[in-house]
């Protein structure tokens, strides 16, 4: 790591613990395997797994995953990206041999009418896909992760497209990461607080680092 | 079903296996760091010495199908000391219904919150999706080019998109080069990104022509990290030679001793080193477009989808027989063209369609009897019928900057439209090009009209493009003649009272948009006449007998073909 890169990242703690201090909750600790997905098919997936990479923790990503691909474990049962439907594996397979059980799922929210229309998605059946994803982690107890790190881009009037990714996602998370840009209206933060979810605010996308950091090493 | 059958209709079945494999280029977003070649705009640069009356030439075929199209003008302002601009995220895709205003209001609601000094004087400037032309004839095309994934950045911390860019280096940049040092710089200092990534852009004035290309640094990137925000290289093509950015990214090899023909961001080797996409241990020279948007193939390997850079180049300079199996990373950044080349040519290639090519969208049954390029799009060529507009810029010097510049506009798809000009020194434009988008039809918006025509050409196309080609002689061809009259008087106007030329160009541009516009109108009534149900009605004669378009002994032959594949087996 070079000097610059610490400076940014030591700036990035410092915000990370003020956050913690406001908001007067810890990242909680959950084990690896980890699979990375997206709420509405948001390029904001991509951020969160180049934050992993740089955090140095492996992961599983599927685009659109379903109950049963989850219920594969790590892997994903070896399925291969096709037309409309992405997977990438950098999970370490000597340590979470194919199978492994997730501990937890992260969810990337932001609608991309670009990215469903190329994966042949509607907002219903984005949602319906969520829901029954997100159902699975809490019958299996996988921990369910939510970061919202588009801003205010990735916002909208209530119904939106955005917002009802937010909505199907959200209010069942174990854990919500917002970047300040993405809370201007307190939402995520009146959420936290009325389904009682640890919350944490950050600046910007490299603050996540440390943040997967804790959870998963 | 018998043998003799079996075969022939074993190999149609191949063929359409294979042709479904053809068509289907849509590649979803990708999760690895392939660059997939992009299926947008395409830009064309022309240097000075490379056209037929000086002027320096850029392009941009908009194609997207479902972006804004409106347009604007942008007066020149005086700023005070201490004043701000304000930075907006605009996305080059999202639109908004005609009832809630126009686009360029409507962008203001997406403020980044970043405000930066403003100059102490902007320049007046066109507006489309991009700045196209300033005062000071600084013009501007571009092409998406893609970048690796880890550089993508489309978190806030990017306050800066491409749209925006291009915004500030036409209102604060006198020349191309001043253009690409202000957009450089505001990039590396604010964060490039958001809504974009990989981009270039056509960067001209009446001298010289560049290729500009930037690329983001990654989401992690903070304003406060120390290191550049984005990283970019620009590239002048040389005074006798023309270019072409069909989505990939054209920089090679830079050399940034050669200050009059390369610049580049500081960051721009050590990001590539950093990020493991250059080994400078290789022995290999740095290549900033293998570096950052590496892009494998050539036309033919790609069965036409990446065939618009062999194409450019073998309509450009045939002599040197462009080879289509070469990839394209090979291809040279520039070429001299076998001939001289004028705003006419420019635009003919902005309407090119491969024909006679390996790549021709017609050949075989591909455009049916009437040979229509629309039915076949497995091949991606230059006039793809995307376009929202596009554009032909030329910037002239020997002329004042207000007479010397010219955007020519064609709304809707290169070949059913009309060139119309705007100079420079305009100081409004027609208000039939502010308003309009996809989803409501609008006879007060200029694109309508030309969609209007274009829809009529579909019936019957190898007979419809002929009415329009004679339309587009008239109007476009015609008027190409006149523009050195229309020069004249403006000049003779500029020595009396620079202000009476700006008057006078205004006036005829926009007279000029007006006819044309109608004359499009009229057109698409005529076709609608001439082709009604597919005859073909004689609307001068007004007889009882009528004809039908001529449908070709190979369609025929084609159809008997199939008639007896299908056929059912004889017992």
């Amino acid at each position: 790591m070079n000097k610059r890169t610490f400076l940014g990242l030591a700036a990035a703690s410092v915000v990370l613990a003020a956050t913690f201090l406001i908001a007067g909750q810890a990242p909680p600790k959950v084990g690896l395997p980890v699979l990375t997905t997206s709420a509405g098919q948001s390029t904001d997936v991509t951020t969160l797994n180049i934050v992993l990479d740089e955090a140095g923790i492996t992961y599983d990503y599927c685009d659109v995953p379903t109950p049963e691909m989850v219920a594969d474990g790590a892997g994903l049962g070896g399925r291969e990206s096709g037309p409309g439907f992405h997977v990438e594996s950098t999970t370490d397979s000597s340590k979470y041999p194919a199978g492994t059980p997730y501990k937890a799922v992260i969810f990337a929210i932001g609608a991309s009418l670009k990215g469903m229309g190329a994966s042949g998605l509607t907002l219903d059946s984005e949602e319906a896909r969520l829901k029954k994803v997100i159902d699975f982690c809490k019958q299996k107890k996988i921990f369910v992760m939510a970061v919202h790190i588009g801003g205010e881009s990735k916002r909208g009037p209530a119904g939106s497209d955005n917002e009802r990714m937010i909505d199907a996602v959200a209010p069942y998370a174990d854990y919500l990461v917002v970047t300040k840009d993405s809370n201007k209206d307190g939402r995520f933060t009146k959420l936290s607080q009325s389904k009682k979810i640890p919350l944490t605010e950050i600046e910007y996308a490299l603050g996540l680092v440390d943040i997967v950091k804790q959870i998963f090493q | 079903m018998n043998l003799k059958r079996l075969v022939p209709l074993s190999g149609t079945l191949l063929l359409a296996v294979l042709l479904a494999g053809h068509l289907s280029t849509a590649a979803g977003p990708s999760a690895g760091d392939e660059i997939i070649a992009g299926e947008g705009c395409t830009s064309i640069l022309v240097g000075k010495l490379a056209s037929t009356d000086g002027s320096v030439m850029t392009t941009h075929t908009c194609d997207c199908g479902t972006c804004d199209w409106t347009w604007r003008h942008v007066p020149a302002a005086d700023h005070k000391p201490g004043s701000t601009r304000k930075i907006y995220h605009i996305s080059q895709y999202k639109t908004w219904p005609p009832a809630e205003g126009l686009k360029w209001d409507l962008y203001k609601k997406d403020a980044t919150g970043l405000e930066i000094p403003e100059v102490a004087h902007t320049y007046a400037y066109h507006h489309g999706m991009f700045g196209y032309m300033n005062e000071k004839q600084v013009s501007i095309g571009e092409s998406t080019i893609g970048c690796q994934r880890k550089m993508q950045n489309p978190t806030p911390a990017a306050k800066l998109d491409l749209s925006m860019l291009t915004l500030l280096g036409i209102e604060r940049a006198a020349t191309a080069r001043e253009a690409i040092q202000v957009m450089g710089a505001l990039a590396e200092k604010y964060g490039y990104g958001f809504h974009d990534d990989g981009e270039m852009l056509a960067v001209a004035d009446a001298n010289e022509a560049w290729i500009f290309e930037i690329c983001p640094v990654g989401p992690l990137w903070t304003p406060d990290g120390g290191k550049p925000g984005a990283v970019w290289a620009a590239q002048r093509v040389p005074d006798d030679h023309v270019s072409v950015c069909p989505n990939e990214s054209r920089i090679g090899e830079i050399d940034l001793t050669k200050t009059d023909f390369f610049m580049a961001s500081s960051n721009v080797v050590s990001l590539a080193v950093e990020m493991g996409y250059y080994d400078p241990k290789s022995g290999k020279p740095f290549s900033f477009k293998r570096a950052y948007s590496p892009v494998e193939g050539s036309a033919t390997s790609t069965n036409g989808r990446m065939q618009r850079l062999w194409r450019f180049f073998d309509l450009a300079a045939p002599s040197q027989k462009f080879k289509p199996e070469t990839p394209n990373m090979d291809l040279p950044f520039s070429v001299k063209p076998d001939k001289k080349i004028s705003v006419g040519d420019v635009m003919a290639m902005t309407r090119d369609r491969s024909y006679g090519t390996p790549f021709d969208p017609v050949q075989g049954i591909r455009g049916g009897p009437f040979k229509n390029p629309n039915y076949y799009r497995g091949t991606r060529v230059i006039d793809h019928g995307l376009a929202e507009y596009s554009t032909v810029t030329q910037s002239r010097a020997g002329l004042p900057d207000p007479i010397g510049g010219i955007v020519w506009i064609a709304f809707g798809s290169q070949d059913t439209s009309c060139y119309m000009p705007l100079y420079a020194g305009m100081t409004e434009i027609p208000k039939s090009f502010m308003v309009g988008d996809h989803w409501t039809f609008s006879r007060d918006s200029v694109r309508w009209a030309f969609d209007y025509t274009d829809f009529h050409v579909q019936v019957a196309y190898s007979e419809a493009i002929k009415d329009v080609q004679a339309a587009q002689a008239k109007y476009e061809a015609e008027l190409i003649q006149r523009i050195p009259e229309i020069d004249a008087q403006a000049l003779a106007l500029y020595k009396k009272k620079p202000a009476k030329a700006a008057e006078f160009l205004t006036g005829f541009s926009l007279n000029n948009a007006a006819t044309v516009t109608a004359a499009w109108w009229k057109l698409g009534d005529d076709l609608l006449v001439k082709y009604n149900r597919l005859y073909l009605y004689n609307a001068e004669k007004r007889g009882f007998s009528r004809g039908q378009p001529a449908t070709p002994d190979w369609w025929k032959k084609a159809v008997r073909a199939f008639d007896i594949l299908l056929e059912p087996d004889k017992k």
